[in-house]
């Protein structure tokens, strides 16, 4: 099969003993990236020439301990990459080159993983389906007849389909953590402020997280050693010392406790799903973990999906503001600058996002702030301290990171969006990014052959406890069995 | 019908740091356009704003000489709106919590007092600069993301003359603080007024007018006072006054329509997320803000008890700082303190401003007025060659004793020399002894007149004087 769908360590391991080249490995992952690029279009753009060339180079050093040494990995498209097209999968960046590289990229570059291209989003990573990206839509490699999920499509598509072991997802709302319950894989949202976002092209910086894929929980947690740590471009980043957490994830819990929410965790629909979840949870009792279902304020709890939109459109409208053609970008020309920002921003958004813009920008107008925008700002701190009252009695909060398989294209939208499972069930992972959460989604179920994540999220700064737990978990599941 | 003017005034100011406001490029005006540019200041995507320490420094300073509250956590908003000017589409500065308030300044009106109340203080940045020409407009991203400080009067201003005033005090004591440049003609100080009328005992404040590009202080005071009678003149012809931007133009000193704010602009304040509220130290604060350089008030209140300066001349000499800074210069070389503030007040003020020329000009050293005055002291030379001497050193390097030998006005004050004009002045007109001795008072003056003619003008005067009566005596017996 190849060696990309392994574990870092094995792939790190065979380097060693040199069964395998990173140019082996670069080859592997092109070729198994253009497979996929034809079947589900996950890349906007690849870098071939230059992932093979540094392949040639590491290929005459030394191999050090570093798992990431030679890997092949894909980076979404909302990261500025230094010289490479950077277009955050939108019409009006098609032509931008960053001279400047983020922070993020710049750490994985010089642990010497080595990019193979970027993927494709949700245009500037606004949207939860893969569909709306400015080079197409994004197929689910497990079914092609089916999303993968968004925003972090193309990059979740390609750990998926083990083009690479790792890829770079950014989160806001849930947008690795969704994807990932749809690919089977694992998704992780660090703590908001552990990594750096300098270079992430900002969606709602208040809720924006480097985030990203892999197979195993144990390479996230190597992932997480690599990104994590303060860096003076970012001065949301937090200025503690560089953690290392990947040689503790051993799976030794003391006497664990996690809160299943009792009304969001009954929304699911489809009675057989919700009985592979008992089951699992069941599971989780035998193996020592106490398992509360505890119940919440359903009213308040409610509100996530309308605060999560109002702040998120509110903050997009301003952070997108740059791009009007001036300075950089797909600049069309207009009688005045007026008029040349006008249609620079007509011509270069989709239909959805300018959607996202007129909300944003409603709720933000005087007569607005108070009654939406402020509004959403008091929910978002009643549903955190609630999550905090909760974490404090609890390791963890445990729930399905969806409550279905991944719709097929033609069922976009295959739950009503008022009804509580859309409300509560699949929105709920936003509560993460409301408290800078950690939170992590890891292969759970399997339904109909395709497979349903479970969503854990932990206490801020305890990376390493949710990382613990979910590598406790995966043992105990299987692990990802494609 | 008789008139309130209420003034209020707003002041854009560039700090003096060495780099941006939130971005590492180096702040540099006057240098050529676009060569001091960081990607964060293009507003390319991903890039992330960090605040300038020193500008937070900057800004305490001022804050504290304006007498503001202190507010000891920073907080930024965006300010959005789309501008050319404007990369990312909003601008940061600070909306909710400026970081100083309630301050004030105290001006003086033809020798009366008066408090003006400051608002606010909040740190922003700068936009591009804007060249237009007729069918474009270019860019200059240098001044794009400079620190400023924007100062916010009360209205408690209530004619051109105290707006001129108060810009000119503000101005004179951020110079002293050394926070800004303050060069208004270059755009590092900047000022837009609000001006409004309303009847005398009226509550209500009347609709305000915004004058933009006040490059001068003397255009301040014109654009006012040319406003307020077009604000006077539409009232009692009973045309409405409209809430407008308008320019001072300088050619016809008349104020002109800019754009009428009927529909005025939402700016969608809210919280810059990218910073996160900054709680300054305490005792970072405090070091900051009791460490401020000596005011203008402070000086004028020592050049008084020091130099037994009249409170007229102190309060002259510390409304400018180059012209303090001379000041104390001189005072380290010579000790008669109000002949020499005389010499400055009046002799260098009235020469730079006929030849329209500032104290950094002047190319005379301290020491060297300082020198001249003591040579008048010492008989050396006369008050009326020292004029000349002062001239000539106002536009040369030279010292005084250069200029001296130079103009050959040396002073004669040897008696032997002095006795022997005077003899032949006597040889000459004799007659002028009798009308001496007759009483007549005009021919002591002609004899002095006679001696400083063959002397040509060099001759110690109080030497000369002593020495006639002297000589005069003793033809009494």
């Amino acid at each position: 099969m190849g060696y990309l769908d392994q574990s870092l360590e094995k792939i790190h391991q065979d380097l060693k003993e040199h069964k395998v080249t990173v140019t082996k490995l670069v080859e592997e992952a092109i070729e198994k990236a253009t497979k996929l690029q034809k079947e589900c279009n996950a890349f906007v753009t690849f870098t071939t020439e230059d992932a093979l060339q540094k392949a040639k180079e590491l290929d005459q050093k030394e191999i050090t301990e570093n798992l990431f040494f030679g890997i092949p990995f894909a980076i979404k498209d909302n990261y500025a990459t230094k010289n490479v097209l950077s277009t955050g999968s939108s019409r009006i960046l098609n032509n931008y080159l960053p001279i400047y590289e983020s922070t993020a990229t710049d750490l994985l570059n010089h642990a010497d993983a080595i990019s193979i291209g970027k993927t494709v989003l949700d245009e500037l990573a606004m949207g939860g389906s893969g569909l709306s990206g400015a080079t197409g839509v994004v197929k689910n490699p497990l079914d092609p007849q089916r999303l993968i999920g968004g925003s972090s499509a193309g990059s979740c598509a390609a750990v998926t389909a083990g083009v690479v072991p790792f890829a770079l997802g950014s989160d806001t709302g849930d947008s690795v953590r969704k994807p990932a319950s749809f690919g089977g894989i694992v998704g992780f949202k660090p703590t908001w402020g552990r990594i750096s976002r300098f270079g992430l092209y900002p969606f709602a910086p208040s809720l924006d997280t480097v985030a990203f894929f892999t197979r195993n929980v144990k390479d996230s947690a190597y992932a997480f050693d690599i990104l994590n740590g303060y860096d003076n471009k970012d001065m949301t980043s937090f200025n503690f010392p560089k953690e290392k957490v990947y040689s503790k994830i051993d799976g030794n819990l003391k006497s664990p406790k996690i809160a299943v929410l009792k009304e969001i965790y009954e929304t699911i629909s489809n009675p057989e799903i919700k009985n592979k979840f008992d089951h699992f949870f069941n599971q989780c009792k035998k193996l020592g973990i106490q398992v509360d279902l505890i119940s919440i304020d359903k009213k308040l709890y409610d509100t996530i999906y309308a605060t999560y939109m109002i702040l998120s459109c509110s903050e997009a409208t301003s952070n997108n503001a740059n791009l009007d053609g001036v300075n950089f970008g797909n600049y069309q020309d207009g009688n005045d600058i007026d008029k040349a920002i006008i249609a620079t921003r007509t011509n270069g958004f989709g239909e959805l996002i300018k959607r996202r813009f007129i909300f944003g920008s409603y709720f933000l107008s005087k007569e607005n702030q108070d009654k939406m925008f402020l509004k959403a700002k008091k929910l978002r701190r009643l549903i955190v301290e609630d999550v905090n009252r909760i974490l404090n009695q609890y390791d963890a909060i445990v729930l399905p990171a969806s409550g279905n398989i991944a719709p097929l294209f033609e069922e976009v939208n295959p739950t009503d969006r008022l009804s509580d499972e859309y409300l509560l069930l699949e929105n709920h992972m936003a509560i993460a990014n409301f408290g800078g959460l950690p939170s992590i989604t890891i292969p759970c179920i399997e339904h109909e052959g395709l497979p349903i994540g479970i969503n854990i999220t932990g206490k801020a700064f305890q990376d390493k406890e949710v990382l613990n737990l979910a590598y406790a978990l995966e043992k105990m599941i299987g692990g990802n069995k494609k | 019908m008789n008139f309130e003017t209420v003034i209020g005034i707003e002041i854009h100011l560039q700090l003096k740091t060495k780099t941006k406001m939130f971005s590492p490029a180096l702040n540099v005006s006057k240098e050529i356009p676009n060569t001091h540019v960081h990607p964060i200041d293009m507003g390319f995507p991903g890039t992330l704003p960090r605040v300038n320490k020193k500008a937070v420094e900057l800004s305490l300073i001022a804050c504290q000489a304006l007498h503001c509250e202190i507010d000891d956590c920073l907080h930024f908003d965006r300010k959005n709106y789309f501008y050319a000017d404007l990369p990312k589409g909003f601008q940061i500065t600070q909306n909710e919590r400026p970081i100083g308030k309630n301050g004030y300044i105290t001006i003086t009106i033809e020798g009366k007092e008066k408090e003006i109340g400051i608002e606010r203080v909040h740190m922003e940045e700068d936009t591009a600069k804007q060249l237009h020409y007729s069918t474009f407009t270019l860019l200059d991203y240098n001044r794009c993301g400079v620190p400023l400080i924007e100062i916010v009067s009360k209205p408690h201003i209530r004619s051109g003359q105290e707006a001129a005033a108060y810009v000119e005090q503000l101005r004179n004591i951020l110079l002293y603080l050394d926070v800004s440049d303050c060069k208004m003609e270059e755009g590092s100080l900047r000022c837009d007024v609000n001006v409004s009328i309303r009847p005398y005992g009226q509550k209500e404040f009347g609709t305000k007018v915004e004058i933009k590009n006040l490059n001068s202080i003397s255009n301040v005071e014109k654009a006012i006072d040319y406003e307020v009678k077009r604000q006077k003149a539409l009232y009692l012809k009973g045309q409405p006054i409209e809430m407008e931007t308008r320019r001072f133009d300088e050619a016809s000193k008349t104020t002109i329509l800019m754009r009428k704010k009927t529909s005025a602009v939402d700016y969608k304040y809210f919280t810059e997320d990218n910073i996160m509220p900054i709680q300054l130290d305490k005792e970072w604060v405090k070091q900051v803000t009791s460490n401020l350089p000596e005011l203008p008030h402070q000086k004028e209140i020592r050049y008084q008890k020091e130099y037994g300066l009249s409170s007229y001349d102190a309060k002259v000499l510390t409304s400018n700082k180059s012209m303090m800074l001379y000041f104390e210069q001189l005072v380290k070389f010579y000790h008669n303190y109000k002949i020499m503030a005389n010499w400055v007040i009046v002799e260098m003020l009235g020469y730079l401003n006929k030849n329209n020329q500032t104290f950094e000009q002047i190319k005379m050293k301290p020491q060297e007025l300082a020198q001249m005055v003591q040579y008048i002291d010492e008989g050396k030379i006369s008050s009326k060659q020292a004029k000349d001497v002062f001239e000539h050193l106002m536009c040369s390097e030279k010292t005084v004793d250069e200029i001296i030998k130079e103009l050959n006005i040396v002073q004669i004050s040897d008696d032997h020399l002095l006795l022997e004009v005077i003899h032949a002045v006597f040889n000459e007109f004799p007659s002028s002894i009798e009308d001496y001795f007759a009483g007549k008072d005009r021919a002591f003056g002609f004899m002095i007149g006679q001696i400083m003619k063959k002397t040509k003008g060099q001759a110690n005067p109080n030497k000369v004087n002593q020495l006639l009566r002297q000589e005069l005596e003793k033809f009494k017996k």
